[in-house]
């Protein structure tokens, strides 16, 4: 076993909205080691973004953190901490990558601004030892010229080079814990792997751990160790990457497979995205949350909420898994 | 260079605008300068000679003309009253009112950054909530009032400041700024209100932006977080917000310099306007015209400034 960086237990984040109560995470758990990624993959509003930014402990005022929730990281309670305390883990311990690259980044402020203002900020370094280390690093992430690099603006760069630049200044600090949140899904396609390869390669080269975020299973294939997928704020499968796709055991992750699109598609098939909506979060109902979207459900499965359950690798949250006949 | 002309070009027909109205409304208005040169007992004969010998006779367009040819080749005038070339006159004063606005906008600017930002750090708050109520209170009180209440106060009760008078900078700097306090907060006490919440309104959403979410993300300070990412992007309303106050603030210094008797470029226009010496008015009009749009011209170089978009942009056409 190697060194535990992250561990979530219970996770539960609500937000306070005109309806009601939303409860866009809901008792997530799951524990990450030095040198490892975790996928996340769920549809767009199973709460991915809202994990993330539980974890970073960065939510807005309206959100609620469910009174079990517990956030250890390198050994330290996230919840037990102040303001001030978190901030200095943010950057030298933890790190985020967002989604669209941008809108991630300052316009008025150089690229060799945004980088080595975390230097000077959390490693106190001076500003010339900080813009030597801001071209360092920006050589690092693959940035063509990056000594003229330094000096541009946002604007100047494409979405790919910024999405680069986003890393860097997410890598600065040497952070333990890398959250990348769907780094790819504003690129275009030729650009995606190498955003990734980028980001598997800073991994093992520093030895962080990483969460890599996305709703594209085709993303994760070869790239985690282990996949968590997520529906309606839960983790509803997790299994090493070869399990999962060898063993499903959810029909929800089985129709995220489904929806990969393959290389020998004709050019804009539309994808076989996963039929119904996903539940109310507000309201939700009764019983296994897919339930209403799956083709296998049973009387059962609208009746009760079915729990994690599996081996120690592989665990699903279904009464009724796939390819499992003889087990249960 | 297309730019610059094309600014040239407006600035042109913004001048030729306004030195035409200021001339017809002068020239219009009952009473006139020889009236005023003549005495008070003069006889209609002497004063239609007076008229003859100034030229004040012939049409109005040719007089226009007449000026107008002068103004573009830095020939002003003459006051009808004491012969002051009118430039020259602009000139000595111009000065002492620049300062004034220019104290005016920095306290006007020192007040509404930190104002707005801790406004829009939590709007509707406590903070936001209070600061809208002294700014409410404040813009409702015009600034001739502000400046009566500021004199009883500081001058009168307190004896802190004087509340009349002008000390040149060769006075030292203190002795300068002592008497342009007030006066000066009399103006900025109107004006940061609206800068205020118009940097309000545009921090509030650029807190919204991803780029503040990732400096949060980083471990930014709350502080670092508005002043150094948050500030210059949500600024752009509001300089040119301060551009167009330099409109307000010209015709605000007029009644300021009166109350204070500060000698500026307002004061030697009342002082023009009671003595019907139209060619100084038309002088003074004019030259506020031209400040105004050299001011705006100041805040699209700013906006360059502020926004590196703009800048390559430029440089690129
Ligand atoms: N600040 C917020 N206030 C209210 N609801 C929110 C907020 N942020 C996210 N949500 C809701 O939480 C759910 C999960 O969102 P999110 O985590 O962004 O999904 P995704 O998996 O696409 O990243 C969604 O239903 C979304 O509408
Ligand atoms: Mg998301």
């Amino acid at each position: 076993m190697g060194e535990t960086i992250l561990e979530v237990t219970n996770q539960r984040t609500a937000f306070a909205t005109g309806r009601g109560l939303l409860q866009a995470v809901d008792g997530v758990s799951f524990t990450l080691e030095r040198g490892k990624i975790l996928g996340v993959v769920g549809e767009s509003g199973s709460g991915k973004s809202v994990l993330s930014r539980s974890i970073m402990r960065l939510l807005p005022g309206t959100a609620v953190t469910g009174p079990g929730s517990r956030v250890v990281l390198n050994g330290q309670d996230l919840m037990q901490m102040s303001e001030g305390e978190l901030r200095r883990l943010r950057g030298p311990q933890m790190a985020i990558v967002f989604q669209d690259p941008m809108t991630a980044l300052n316009p008025v402020l150089t690229i060799g601004k945004q980088i080595s203002e975390v230097l000077t900020f959390h490693l106190k370094m001076g500003k010339r030892d900080a813009r030597r280390k801001a071209v360092e690093l920006l050589r690092a992430v693959g940035l063509p010229q990056p000594d003229v690099r330094v000096d541009q603006y946002p604007h100047q760069l494409s979405g790919g080079m910024r999405q680069r630049v986003a890393i860097a200044i997410a890598i600065a600090c040497e952070p333990d814990l890398l959250i990348a949140d769907e780094p790819t899904t504003a690129l275009d396609v030729t650009v995606q792997a190498e955003i990734l390869d980028l980001l598997q390669r800073m991994v093992r080269e520093r030895n962080m751990a990483m969460v890599l975020i996305t709703h594209d299973m085709g993303v994760v294939a070869g790239r985690c160790d282990e996949v968590a997928v997520m529906y309606a704020g839960r983790i509803v499968e997790k299994a090493p990457v070869t399990e999962l796709f060898r063993n499903t055991a959810m029909p929800y992750t089985a129709a995220l497979f489904a929806s990969i699109p393959r290389v020998t598609d004709p050019p804009h098939r539309k994808l076989d995205a996963i039929e119904g909506r996903p539940p109310d979060l507000i309201n939700p109902p009764p019983g296994c949350p897919f339930a209403p979207r799956c083709r296998f459900a049973e009387e059962a499965c609208r009746r009760t909420v079915p729990e994690l359950e599996g081996t120690a690798t592989h665990q699903w949250a279904c009464i009724k898994p796939l390819n499992r006949e003889v087990a249960a | 260079m297309h730019y610059l002309f094309r600014r040239f070009q407006r600035l042109f027909i913004v001048m030729i605008v306004v030195t035409f109205v200021t001339f017809l409304l002068v020239n219009i208005l009952p009473g006139d300068v020889a009236y005023e040169m003549a005495g008070m007992d003069s006889s209609e004969a002497e004063v239609e000679a007076i008229r003859e010998e100034m030229g004040l006779n012939r049409p109005v367009l040719i007089r226009y003309a007449e000026w107008v040819g002068g103004i573009f080749t830095g020939d002003w005038g003459r006051s009808f009253i004491n012969k002051e070339d009118v430039w020259h006159a602009i000139m000595q004063r111009f000065p002492v009112s620049f300062e004034l606005m220019i104290l005016a906008q920095a306290i006007a600017l020192a007040m509404a950054i930190p104002a707005g930002m801790l406004s829009a750090y939590r709007p509707n708050g406590r903070g936001d909530r209070i600061i809208g109520a002294i700014a409410f209170a404040s813009v409702s009180m015009p600034s001739f009032m502000t400046a009566i209440l500021l004199i009883y106060f500081f001058s009168l009760h307190l004896g802190w400041l004087p509340a009349t008078g002008y000390e040149p900078l060769s006075e030292g700097l203190w002795a300068n700024l002592k008497p342009m306090i007030l006066p000066a907060l009399s103006l900025a006490l109107v004006e940061w209100t609206i800068l205020m919440r118009t940097l309000r309104v545009e921090m509030i959403s650029v807190l919204q932006e991803n780029y503040i979410a990732l400096a949060r993300a980083k471990g930014m300070s709350n502080r670092r977080i508005l002043w150094v990412h948050a500030l210059r992007p949500s600024s752009f309303s509001m300089i040119t917000l301060l551009g167009l106050q330099v409109a307000r603030l010209l015709g605000g210094t007029i009644i300021i310099e009166q109350i204070f008797g500060i000698p500026g470029v307002g004061r030697l226009l009342i002082h023009a306007v009671y003595t019907r010496d139209f060619i100084v008015i038309q002088g003074c009009v004019t030259f506020f015209a031209l400040a105004f749009v050299t001011a705006n011209f100041l805040v699209d170089i700013a906006y360059a400034w502020l926004d590196p978009r703009v800048r390559t942009r430029g440089a690129h056409g």
